[in-house]
């Protein structure tokens, strides 16, 4: 389980005169509960990467908690990383190694030992239908190939709680859809509390459980795909997310 | 549970066999620094070869030597070989096609000399053409000597003691021994080894740093539990074992070298030996730990390769210039040469291979300063790492 509560961040653009602060994130709070996943939809530069990088302890929030699995990030960020798998923004892998020593290099620096860890870079080959790529150096994969590489990578600790910030970028219908039916999976089997950022509408009515919607950094309205289509007052959940997300910035 | 030194090991093996699988980079660290300083040695001796050859040789070119029967009478006493000039010897010498001084004999030389008339005699040289000049002093002496036989006989004709004309004798005495006077030599070779140290660790400073950023690596590193201070000792522990790696095989390299010597005089004076190969890894470790470390600072705050190598230039630039700095300066050593890290193990280096003895007192200055810049840099990364990764 992972939860946000008021959180707040700020950044400084420019230096001596035209120095400004940017907010980034203004008092965003949500809760993603286990066996759910849970979709963070909000416009660009809506503050999501901001929000997922304080999650993951990359950035300090200005204010505000973050607790997973009731561990606080400020007191314990080692224990909270150790209960988070991480596709990041940044998924850049080493080109000169193959697609299994990217894997368990990171299960190492879990603490993983390295039988298990091998065991698991199977089975989540397996699972995410790469097989084939695992003892292939990563120079030359392709989006898709990239994307489950590092997925599996993330995953590689068996970790409760997986955050992905837009995991789709840049992958074809395939590599899509075969990452959608991996967290299906990942949700139904094992019950693990997924959370994904994105601004693209059909992901999160195809694979959401909630939806929380996310403008100028804060928060906006929280459901199921209905749900906010019935708070809008819309029929087409990409209305209903315009009105919401748009809106709701025309009226502050 | 994960721990500091697990987490540090799985870092440094991991960076180890990233780096040792790039072959290409490696392949051109080895030719360059590796391969280069022998290389050059190897020339050299060939070419301090060449000049004692023409030394041995004992020839001397003449222009109208026939109008000196008297000089030749004395040269080939001294063993020497007369040569008679090729017609077109000055445009030789100006292009450096002819290997020697021409010495140019007037045509009443020889009455001239009968009448007391001292004959003047022209050498001619090009001080463009180094292998005709290095010939200069030896015919120079040769003429002298000469000069005086034949001032000699005529004192003794006229009852003076030919000693009489000598009023001081200068009797040369070198202090130099073989070891020291070879150093003259070999005082390049710190030179390379060194620069071997910072190719060699080159590549793999900027790929665990500025290119974990450009990959976009780094920031899932960052996801991990692992601490930060983990991370950056795994890191640093990985350049810094290939850049002694280098160090290492440069240093033996020159072991094989020596028997490929080519001049005997050369391979009789350069002494460098496993004692003195174990020296120069002791004094290069600090070295190579501290431009590790150095040069990864420079590059964690750089966002690509390219910009890390230009920013890492100024490190490269310092390091080669340092041992030049003894070409530079003519007053010795200073106390403070031995506080300045490159420079006072290029110094200590220098020393050993004159043989003299090293003392502690002098090698500890320069390891403190190392270490200092290790940990420095070392703990500048540790806080950079995690501000960098979210630019």
């Amino acid at each position: 389980m992972i939860e946000l509560q008021a959180l707040h961040k700020r950044f400084q653009t420019g230096r001596g005169r035209q120095a400004r602060e940017v907010t980034a994130v203004d008092g965003l709070s949500f809760t993603a509960r286990d066996g759910a996943i849970t979709g963070l939809l909000g416009p660009n530069g809506a503050g999501k990467t901001t929000s997922l990088r304080m999650l993951v302890g990359l950035v300090t929030p200005d204010a505000g908690e973050i607790r997973v699995d009731g561990l606080s990030m400020a007191q314990d960020p080692q224990a909270v990383r150790a209960r988070l798998g991480v596709l990041s923004d940044a998924r850049g892998l080493y080109p000169r190694l193959s697609a299994r020593e990217n894997i368990v290099y990171h299960g190492r620096l879990h603490g993983v030992p390295d039988d298990l860890a091998q065991a698991r870079c199977e089975h989540l080959a397996n699972l995410l239908e790469m097989q084939p790529l695992l003892d292939r150096r990563t120079e030359g994969f392709s989006q898709g190939e990239r994307m489950k590489t590092a997925l599996a990578r993330a995953l590689v600790h068996d970790p409760a709680n997986i955050v992905l910030d837009e995991p789709t970028n840049g992958l074809d219908v395939v590599a899509t859809r075969a990452l959608r039916e991996a967290l299906r999976t990942l949700r139904d089997e094992t019950g693990k509390c997924i959370v994904f950022s994105t601004h693209i509408m059909q992901e999160v009515e195809r694979l959401c459980d909630r939806v929380v919607v996310v403008a100028q950094g804060r928060h906006v309205a929280e459901g199921t795909v209905a749900e906010l289509c019935a708070l809008a007052g819309e029929d087409d959940f990409e209305d209903a997310f315009v009105r919401l997300a748009f809106g709701a910035a025309e009226t502050c | 549970m994960l721990t500091f030194w697990r987490a540090a090991w799985a870092v440094f093996t991991k960076e180890l066999k990233d780096a040792l699988r790039d072959r290409r980079t490696l392949m051109v660290v080895f030719v360059t620094s590796v391969a280069m300083g022998p290389l050059v040695l190897v020339m050299m001796s060939a070419l301090v070869d060449k000049l004692e050859k023409r030394a041995e040789a004992r020839e001397l070119v003449v222009v109208g030597i026939e109008a000196a029967p008297s000089l030749r009478n004395y040269l080939e006493r001294q063993t020497y070989v007369v040569k008679a000039a090729p017609p077109d010897w000055e445009a030789q010498l100006k292009d450096s096609k002819l290997g020697d001084p021409v010495l140019v004999l007037p045509a009443d030389f020889e009455s001239g000399l009968a009448h007391g008339e001292a004959p003047r005699v022209d050498l001619v040289y090009s001080s463009a053409n180094s292998r005709a000049q290095s010939g200069v002093g030896r015919v120079s002496r040769l003429i002298a000597g000469f000069s005086q036989e034949q001032a000699g006989l005529r004192l003794i004709a006229r009852g003076v003691a030919p000693a009489s004309l000598g009023a001081v004798q200068v009797d040369e005495h070198d202090v130099a021994d073989s070891a020291s006077r070879a150093a003259q030599l070999t005082s390049m070779l710190p030179y390379f080894v060194l620069m071997a140290v910072v190719y060699g660790a080159l590549n793999a400073a900027l790929d665990t740093t500025a290119g974990e950023r450009e990959r976009g690596s780094l920031e899932p590193l960052l996801a991990t539990p692992a601490s930060r201070h983990a991370l950056v000792a795994g890191k640093w522990g990985a350049v810094f074992s290939i850049g002694l790696l280098i160090a290492v095989l440069s240093c033996l390299s020159f072991l094989p070298a020596q028997q490929m010597l080519r001049s005997e005089s050369l391979a009789a004076l350069f002494r460098f030996g496993w004692a003195e190969a174990v020296w120069f890894i002791g004094l290069l470790a600090p070295v190579a730990a501290a431009l590790s470390a150095l040069m990864m600072a420079i590059a964690i705050r750089c966002k690509t390769f390219k910009e890390a190598q230009a920013n890492n230039t100024v490190v490269i630039l310092a390091v080669s210039l340092m041992p030049m700095f003894g070409l530079f300066n003519q007053e010795g050593e200073a106390p403070w040469h031995l506080w300045l890290p490159p420079l006072a193990q290029s110094t200590l280096m220098n020393r050993v291979l004159k043989g003299t003895p090293i003392a502690w007192a002098d090698a500890a200055p320069g390891v403190l300063i190392c270490l200092l810049i290790t940990a420095a840099s070392i703990a500048f990364i540790g806080r950079q790492l995690a501000r960098r990764a979210a630019q």
